[in-house]
């Protein structure tokens, strides 16, 4: 276990900055996930982090060496691939040795972690097989056991479940996780998925167009996002935006006004985007007016897609509701859960 | 192609295949079988497609007129060492152009590639004179350097980097990680996956080298330093004249290990090539 540190770290390929400029500090033990969209550059910082890219400038360190111009094999990693990346002319068991002969281990060394993994990732009957005679699921746990029969210092893993269907991905998700409590390795996990992210980390650091947009635990980055771009990323369904104005009656955006979250006498007229989460929308006799467009029961809870001040919205509700299309309804929002943005930079208001 | 073919329609396939195939069998029935009958039945007409006096003297005079045996060794070892001097150079030609960056990769590539255009009948003068000047003409050593460095090993490398570029890049950064130099991921991960291309460069080149015929007969003058293609021109009479049946016998015992070869590997050869996205 060793913490791990990036500092101003940047990446170029030719003119383009693909990683402008990150700071995280990843404190021991802790289970850090890299989210964002494809090509924020997610990946890229893990490579970086493994060796297998090179950095432009900046500093990374692990434990307390600094990694920047170590090969992958000195910086006592292990990592799992999105494909797993499993040598398909071994077996499971040298599959997940290979690793140790490399590095001088005695074969009853290797034998000795190889049971010990297998035994935790249930993989003990399949040793002998090779990896085409393996399930996505099967394979995903090779991948594992490769990675922690070395005890490494940081384990780093690349979009690991999107080969996996919806239901493996769930099982697999909740045993990484607890592989992960039960070794307290330092884990740095990128994915694109915010429902994995949230379900699975201690940090999430949100990434985009190679810039790191917040950092922070899943339930900061949901309940008080650092701007418009994470508030619509983290959360599903997504936060509804209502562009507007700021005034001292209220947010008039569509010709509705909406109460507003704190003080803002002194942001009276400023151009800004409401942002409110689709279940702090609450069925009220009072409320504003929203047209009903689409209802989809899912059984714990009713999605309904409206257009409420000229913007089609989404709001959900844990009643069954049995509004239909082209009804109105009349929707209340959570004043304490709603969010303002700045209209041209997305930061946070209140 | 949707599900089974008619019986009608089978028969027809099968008719119209077995016609097809009678242009490639032919040649290598009148061989076999001509190397068996008297000189005199060969030309017979009508032919005999089934012979009705057998001669199997012919192997033995085979023996006789020349150091045949020698002549076999002379081609088997050569075209061993070919391949497997093929095998090693263009696997790890292949693997340099298709995984290492370096400067003007792609364009020494092109260069390299350039060779498969020049014909060895332009080549062949310049190299007897190098050949010459080291002192190796009637010795094997053109036999063997020509092609190991030449144009078979040229598309040897083509295809084994048409392979390695196909592989999962994903499988070398999982050996970094897991403490392999390059020589070591060469070694133990690419090489081994890719058997079915270097299956395939060791079949094509082991024939290419077993064919043989223009290098032989301008750096070789010995008989016993001949190899096979060269041999078989060599049964001829007093007056020139080939000896059809003495001829056709050395030729069907030139084209066992061919036969075999194709036989054995025929699965691999296909599926290197297919991999490669050559056409056979």
């Amino acid at each position: 276990m060793a913490p791990v540190k990036l500092a101003n770290v940047r990446k170029s390929f030719g003119a383009v900055e693909i990683i402008q400029g990150v700071d995280v500090d990843i404190v021991d033990g802790e289970f850090l996930v890299l989210v964002g969209p494809s090509g924020c550059g997610k990946s890229t910082l893990l490579r970086m982090i493994a060796g297998l890219e090179s950095i432009s400038s900046g500093e990374i360190a692990i434990g307390d060496r600094v990694v920047n111009d170590l090969e992958p094999k000195f910086r006592d990693i292990a990592m799992v691939f999105q494909n797993y990346a499993l040598y398909p002319h071994m077996t499971v068991e040298r599959n997940m040795g290979f690793s140790l002969e490399h590095r001088g281990h005695s074969k009853s060394e290797i034998a000795e972690r190889v049971q010990w993994a297998a035994q935790i990732l249930d993989l003990a009957k399949l040793l002998d097989r090779y990896p085409r005679q393996l399930s996505g699921g099967q394979r995903q746990r090779v991948a594992m056991g490769r990675a922690i029969v070395r005890n490494p210092q940081v384990f780093l893993f690349d979009e690991p479940l999107s080969n996996l269907d919806a239901k493996l991905r769930v099982v697999m998700r909740a045993e990484i996780k607890s592989l992960h409590q039960r070794l307290g390795v330092t884990t740095v996990y990128v994915t694109h998925d915010q429902v994995e992210a949230m379900t699975m980390a201690d940090r999430i650091v949100v990434m985009n167009g190679g810039k790191v947009e917040q950092i922070g635990t899943p339930l900061e980055l949901y309940d008080r996002p650092a701007n418009r771009f994470v508030a619509g990323f983290i959360g599903s369904p997504a936060m509804n935006f209502l562009p507007g104005t700021i005034t001292r009656a209220g947010f008039e955006a569509g010709g509705v006004t909406l109460p507003l979250p704190g003080p803002i006498a002194e942001r009276d007229g400023q151009d800004a985007v409401y942002g409110i989460r689709p279940e702090h929308l609450a069925l009220d006799g009072e409320g504003l007016e929203a047209e009903v467009l689409l209802v989809e029961p899912m059984g714990s809870e009713t999605q309904v897609t409206l257009r409420l001040a000229g913007q089609q919205m989404i709001a959900v509700f844990r009643e069954r509701i049995s509004a239909r299309p082209g009804e109105t309804i009349r929707l209340r929002p959570d004043v304490a859960a709603a969010h303002l943005f700045d209209a041209a930079s997305g930061a946070r208001l209140n | 192609m949707n599900g089974e073919l008619s019986p009608r329609m089978k028969v027809v396939v099968y008719g119209l295949m077995s016609v097809l195939l009678i242009p490639f069998v032919f040649p290598t029935w009148w061989m076999v079988t001509s190397s068996i009958k008297p000189i005199s039945d060969i030309f017979a007409f009508p032919p005999e497609i089934v012979p009705s006096r057998l001669d199997l003297s012919t192997y033995a005079k085979v023996f006789e007129l020349q150091p045949f045996a020698q002549q076999y060794w002379n081609s088997a070892y050569i075209a061993a060492v070919v391949t497997v001097g093929t095998m090693l150079f263009s696997s790890m030609a292949g693997y340099a152009f298709a995984r290492i960056r370096f400067p003007f990769a792609n364009t020494l590539f092109m260069i390299v590639l350039l060779g498969l255009l020049i014909p060895s009948e332009v080549t062949i003068v310049p190299l007897f004179r190098i050949f010459l000047s080291w002192g190796m003409v009637n010795t094997h050593w053109p036999l063997i350097l020509v092609p190991i460095f030449g144009a078979p090993s040229v598309f040897a490398t083509f295809v084994m980097r048409q392979y390695f570029i196909a592989l999962p890049v994903e499988l070398e950064e999982a050996a970094r990680v897991d403490g392999l130099g390059r020589f070591k991921i060469f070694r133990t991960i690419a090489l081994p996956l890719a058997r079915p291309a270097l299956g395939a460069v060791g079949i094509f080149t082991f024939l290419h080298s077993w064919n043989l015929y223009l290098e032989p007969i301008v750096f070789l003058s010995s008989p016993e330093k001949f190899t096979l293609p060269q041999a078989l021109t060599q049964f001829t009479d007093a007056y020139g004249g080939a000896m059809w049946n003495i001829q056709l016998a050395a030729a069907t015992m030139t084209a066992i290990p061919v036969l075999i070869v194709f036989i054995v590997a025929q699965k691999q050869f296909i599926e290197g090539l297919a991999h490669t996205g050559l056409k056979g």
